[in-house]
Parts: structure tokens; sequence; C-alpha cells
């Protein structure tokens, strides 16, 4: 900038001066001939008057240093002359001025010396006695003033350049300083010149314009990253190269993986149905896919983002389906088990019947295969029952009429039902503690504490005991049911409420019951908001203690 | 020039992460063949070794690409180098993989009294490939010492295998053509745990420049 100026003031200075110099010389030679050439009519006429009256003995006692005057006669020989002899010279009749003379009276003419560093006017005029005389005067040329001026004019020109130095740097630093000091951060509390105004509130627009579009990225990045971060399904981005763009922390913590920024989305997880998804993504297909990683099952959802027809990434959801998987697990297996339960007592009905429909059986085998036919109808009817039991808990929505209800009357109902089949095998129940009133559906209860007595007496040895304990507290009422008998083993404890599973799965028909006593119980208790707990030593006995919360 | 250069470095990465994958496929597929018995496995593992194959020769191309037209330098050029050692290696994975799928076919394991341990050495061996592509994937120097010091039980397990093969031949009680077979499945894991090892050697000196 500096440099800029500097040489811009040099050029205008330079200009100025060379363009002034030329219009003063030639303005300023142009009326210093016009005055010689007057002069020399003057003198003319003044010599030529002194030379009329006194003839020529005039050029004697002439000063030989003021102006050259020659006399010339009608034939152009020199008659006198003040500056060289007479008689040296040749015929002047050529001479320009001459001839003008001879013509008009009088002539002018200017020449210019060989180097031009001077030039003669000369200005001739014809006397009456024909006689012509001859002024001149030397003078020196443009050139020879501006040569001489050219050692001034070389100091003018140094002390230009310096002066132009210091202006320059000085306007430079003004014009820059107040620049180079703008608070950017606040652009319009600044003391500049007013040029600068209009920039820099337009710097201040842009500014907030900026902060603005900043802040609204921000806000969006930052809700953006809100949302995924509290998805539970984990959420990838990837570009075309696989490499991941962008992810949620949900997906790190399902593909069990570190923080990879940058890399291939393979470095997280590099299983064959990830990799086909990623594959069939990028070809620029949906892809969709379960995954199974290590003891988790995941469904992966991958969608192509495609521009001007190229795929350019993609977006990859995965969701946790291991419940769901399970569940189904559950349900297929629950299915399965109903169908197998229900078909074993309709094969041997099927099967007696068929024996009996010829009427070629004995009566005696008659009534003995008519009670086995009676005997697996109860028991289709009771698995029925119990089935349909459990799809009424399984559905919330079913009404019952809620009361209070007396646990240990209840339980003392119970036992009178189930004497018959204690006495069996010789089991002693007995009742211990005192009322707990729970506010329930007796329906449930009732069934609830006969399956853990039925099961209680089922599973128990010959001559063992079952104890019923009710114990109440001030917010608490606990029912406990205590047995002596074959125990459950401790890997199987959190399976036994389980539909239709059996700890001895060989022994379930020998001791009956359809193996959705316990499930029934878990429901009941579900139902009601108790807490089950399972105590139990193999070969000792089982305590199964279902907590009621008082109302 | 150099943003072409570092996107197929990236790529050489994916793929060798792909082919890595492919390896641990190939060889958990085989071993649950060898125990299942289930034939739609051993043409998994055949198809498996043929995209290994395949995927060898696609890596060897562009880590030539990357050599010669890239002439790359110091940590580059090891992880290209190291590339192309690990992928013979993993090539040789997939094949002895194939190779266990081949017998797998004519011995059945269970009922052998050495089943426990090969199965037991199969999960070892798994382990120690999963653990060499993890060490790649990862850049983990860690990871990588551990599979060579994993080396050592498999070779370990190897040599019991072989005393009690051994002592079944000399007992007489078994197939002793069936108990070759084992043994050839059992030096196979042995040399699927070398090569684990060379893998697990070779991200150590893609990573610090030194090769033991």
């Amino acid at each position: 900038m500096t440099n800029k100026i500097y040489r811009s003031i040099i050029f205008t200075s330079m200009s100025v001066l060379i363009i002034s110099l030329i219009l003063i010389m030639g303005i300023i030679f142009g009326l210093f001939e016009e005055q010689t050439i007057r002069e020399l009519k003057n003198e003319a006429n003044y010599i030529a008057y002194s030379i009329e009256k006194n003839g020529t003995s005039f050029f004697d006692d002439f000063d030989k240093n003021d102006n050259r005057i020659t006399l010339v006669s009608e034939d152009g020989s020199v008659i006198a002359d003040t500056a060289a002899d007479a008689n040296t010279l040749d015929n002047h009749l050529d001479r320009k001025e001459i001839q003008l003379a001879i013509q008009n009276g009088s002539g002018t003419e200017i020449r210019y010396s060989e180097t031009l560093t001077e030039k003669t006017i000369y200005y001739a005029l014809k006397l009456s006695d024909g006689s012509i005389l001859r002024v001149s005067t030397t003078q020196y040329t443009i050139i020879t003033v501006l040569l001489g001026l050219v050692q001034p004019l070389i100091i003018v020109l140094i002390l230009a350049l310096i002066f132009t130095f210091f202006m320059s740097s000085k306007i430079s630093k003004s014009i820059i300083n107040p620049i180079n000091n703008i608070n950017l951060d606040d652009p319009e509390n600044n003391d500049t010149y007013e040029e600068l105004t209009p920039f820099l509130s337009k710097i201040a627009t842009q500014k907030n314009t900026i902060k603005k579009q900043l802040d609204e990225a921000y806000q969006m990045q930052n809700e953006f990253k809100l949302i995924t971060d509290n998805m539970s399904e984990g959420l990838l981005i990837i570009d075309n190269k696989t490499n991941l763009l962008s992810y949620n922390s949900a997906a790190l913590k399902l593909l069990k993986a570190e923080n990879t920024d940058g890399k291939s989305v393979l470095t997280l997880n590099r299983t064959q149905s990830f990799r086909d998804v990623i594959n069939k993504v990028l070809s620029g297909h949906r892809a969709e896919n379960k995954m199974q990683y290590e003891d988790m099952v995941y469904n992966l959802i991958a969608n192509p983002v495609v521009e001007n027809n190229n795929v350019i990434g993609a977006v990859i959801i995965i969701i946790d389906i291991t419940e769901s998987a399970e569940r189904e697990e559950l349900r297929r297996e629950f299915t399965a088990n109903v169908s197998h339960e229900l078909k074993t007592p309709l094969t041997s009905i099927s099967g007696f019947a068929e024996l009996m429909k010829d009427g070629t059986t004995p009566a005696e085998t008659v009534k003995d295969f008519s009670k086995s036919i009676y005997d697996e109808s109860q028991r289709l009817i009771s698995l029925v029952n119990d089935i349909i039991k459990i799809s009424e808990l399984d559905e919330k929505n079913i009404e019952y009429t809620h009361e209070s209800v007396d646990l240990y009357e209840l339980s003392g109902e119970v036992i009178n039902r189930l004497k018959h089949a204690a006495e069996k095998k010789n089991i002693t129940i007995s009742l211990f503690g005192d009322t707990g009133i729970v506010y329930g559906v007796r329906k449930i209860l009732d069934e609830m504490i006969f399956n853990i007595c039925d099961n209680a007496i089922k599973y128990n040895k010959q001559d063992g005991a079952v104890d019923i304990i009710i114990t109440s507290t001030d917010n608490k009422v606990k029912l406990s049911v205590r047995d002596t008998g074959i125990g459950i083993p401790y890997s199987e404890q959190n399976r036994i409420f389980e539909r239709f599973y059996r700890v001895d799965k060989g022994r379930s028909k020998a001791v009956g019951g359809t193996g959705l006593g316990l499930s029934i119980v878990k429901h009941g208790a579900l139902y009601h908001n108790a807490e089950i707990s399972v105590d139990s030593i193999v070969d000792k006995g089982t305590t199964i203690t279902i907590t009621f919360n008082k109302y | 020039m150099r943003n072409r250069f570092d996107e197929q470095l990236q790529t050489l990465n994916t793929e060798l992460i792909t082919m890595g994958a492919l390896c641990e496929e190939a060889i958990s597929n085989a071993v649950k063949y060898l125990i299942e018995n289930n034939e739609s496995l051993k043409n998994d593992v055949y198809d498996t070794d043929r995209q290994i194959d395949q995927k060898e020769r696609d890596i060897e191309n562009l880590c030539m690409r990357l050599l010669l037209m890239q002439q790359p330098v110091a940590s580059d050029l090891r992880k290209i180098s190291s590339a192309l050692k690990m992928i013979s290696d993993m090539e040789r994975i997939g094949d002895q993989a194939s190779d266990i799928a081949e017998i797998a076919h004519f011995v059945n394991i269970s009922g052998y009294t050495t089943q426990v341990h090969i199965e037991e050495m199969a999960k070892l061996t798994i382990k120690m490939v999963t653990d060499s592509i993890d060490s790649f994937v990862k850049t983990d120097i860690e990871i990588a010492k551990n599979v060579i010091e994993q080396d050592n039980n498999v070779d370990e397990m190897f040599i019991k295998i072989k005393n009690e093969l051994i002592l079944g031949i000399q007992t007489g009680h078994d197939n002793a053509e069936a108990l070759l077979d084992l043994m050839m499945i059992a030096k196979y894991f042995e040399r699927i745990g070398d090569h684990a090892e060379n893998i697990a050697e070779w991200v150590i000196y893609s990573i610090t420049g030194r090769h033991k």
C-alpha cells in the first residue's frame, strides 16, 4: 500500500513538474523572442539613423560585447561588422533576412547553431542608400536552458522523492492503521474514518447472520444428538466407502464397540449378516436382516442415501430384538407343549374307544377302559381349565370383584379340599399363624394357595409334612408353604414358573398335573403385585413364600 | 493424488477386515460342521474359502497398484507390505478350514475320548483368529501380543491330543483310520493357530516397524 501511494505521488508530482516546465518554457521563450526582436528593431532604427548621419565611423568605437551589427552593401558584400573583420566575411546576399530586407525594407530571421545549443536572431533594415543594416543577437535555446536547469531539477527531484516518501508513509499509515485497529468482534463500535463505515456495518450484519446460522446449526446438531443419543435403537450413518460418518451411543453399546471415528464401519462389526446388509444397501437397495451377535439378536434395517442416482451413503438402524426373539421362542415352545399335552390324553381316549368300538371287549375290560377314558378326560378337562385360567390372567382386562380375603381362613378351606390327597401319602398338613387380610380376588388367591399346597403334597415323600404359615406385619402379609419333599435343584429354581416346565420330565406322568400350576401361581402373584420367593434344598424340602402388600 | 492414495489405503483396510471376517466365518463353520455334521455347513465353508481366495487376489492387486503407482514410504509402506504378508496367512487359514471340512465329512468326532479336547482346541484357534483380526482392526498391539501368547496353549493342546490318539491306537478300541483323521484335524488347527500368530506378528510390524 505504501509503495503504491509512494509511486502515485511521485508520478503525479513528476508529471506536474515536467508539464509546468514545458508550458512555462514554451510561453516564456515565445515572449522573450518577441521582446528580443522588438529590441533589435529599435536598435536597428537608432543605428540606421546614426549611420545615415555619421557614416560608417560608428562601427569603429562600437562596443564589441554588445549585439553584433553588420552593414551589408546592396550587392551583398559586407561593408562593416562589429564582431569580425569585414574583409573575411563572404557575400551575405543569399541570407534570408537580407533578401527579405531588399524586398520589403526589413526582415527577421532566426537561425540555430549546429549543436542547437544557441540561436541567433537577425533583423535586417534597408537603409536609404540601398545598403542593408543587420543587427543580430545570440540567445541560448530551450535545450541549453533546460540543460542548465538539470542540476536544480535533480535537487528538486530528490527533495520530492524524500518528501513523497515521508508523505506516502504517513498517508498510508493514516489509511491503514484504523483498518488494522478495527475490532472485528464489535465492528460497529470503532473509531475510524467515515469511508469505512459502510464496510464495517456490512461486516456487522454478516457477522450477525453467521452467528445466527451457526447457532441454528448448533441447535439442530444438539437436537439431533439428543434425539439419537436417547434412542434405544442404534443408528449408524456411513458413506459409500463404508466409512462411519455418524453414530449414536446406543449403536456402540449394542455392537459392544469403542469409539472409531472416521474409520470403516466394519471395524465395529464384521459378522456376515452385518456385511451382507452393508453390501446390499451400498448397492442401492433397502436391506433388512437379523444379526446374531454374541448372545444378542439384532434386527438391522438399512436404507441407502441416494443423490443424483448415486448411492452416497446409508443409514443403518440396529434394533435389539433379543427379548422379542426370546418371547417368540417361548411362545413357540408353549404352543408345541400345549399341543403335546392335549394330544397325549386324546390319543389314549381314542385308543381305548377304538378297542371298545367292535363290542368284542369283555365287560370287565370295558370297565377298566371306561375308567381310563374317564381319567384321561378328567386330565384333559383340568388341563383346559388351567389353560383358560392362565389365559384369563394373561388378559389383564377381565374384571374380577375385589374383596378383603383372610388368607388364614382361605388356607383352611384349601386344606380341607386336599385332605384326601394328603391322606393317601400319609402327609400331615398344619396351619400356623393368624388372620392375614389381603385385598384381592378370592378366586385367584384360592387357586394360588391350592396349587402351591397341591405341589407340596404331590412332590412330597411318604409320611411327609406340609406347613402353611401366615404372618402379617404392618404393611405385608406373608404366606409360606413349607414341605419336606424332593426339593428343586438351584439351577432349575427360576424355571419352575414357566408353563409346562417340569424339573423331572420323566416323572410327570406318574405324578400327574398339568405343568401349569406354578405358572398360575406366578400370574396370580403378578396380578396382586405380590412377590414370590423359592427356597429349596434337594431332598430336604421346598419353601415357597408369597409376600402380599396390605391395603 | 494424495487424497486418492489415502482413499486406496482405506479401501485396503476395509478389504482386509472383510477377508479377516471371511476367515473367521470359514473356520467357525468348519468347526460347526465338525461337531454338527450338517451338510450345508460344509458347502458354506467351501464357498467362503473361494471368496477368501478371490479376496486374496483382489487385495494383492490393490497392494501392487499402490506400491507401483504411489511408491509409499515409511508406515504406509509397512502397512502395504504387511498386508501382502497377512493375506497369504489368511488365505492359508481359509484353505485349512476347508481341509478340516473335507476330513470332517468322513469322520464323526462324537464318541471319541479326545472329542472334548479337539472342541476346546477349535475354540482356542477360533479365538486366536478372531483376536488377530481384532488386533488389526483396532491396531492394538496388546491384543496382537496376546494372540502370540495364546499360540502356546494351542500347541500344548495339540500335544495332548496327539498323546491321546497314540493311546487310542495302541489300545486298539477305536478305528485307527478315524483316529488318524482326528490327528490331521488337530494338526490343521495347530497350523491355523500358527497363521493367526503370523498375522498378529505382521500387525505388530505394521505398527512398530519391528518384526520378530
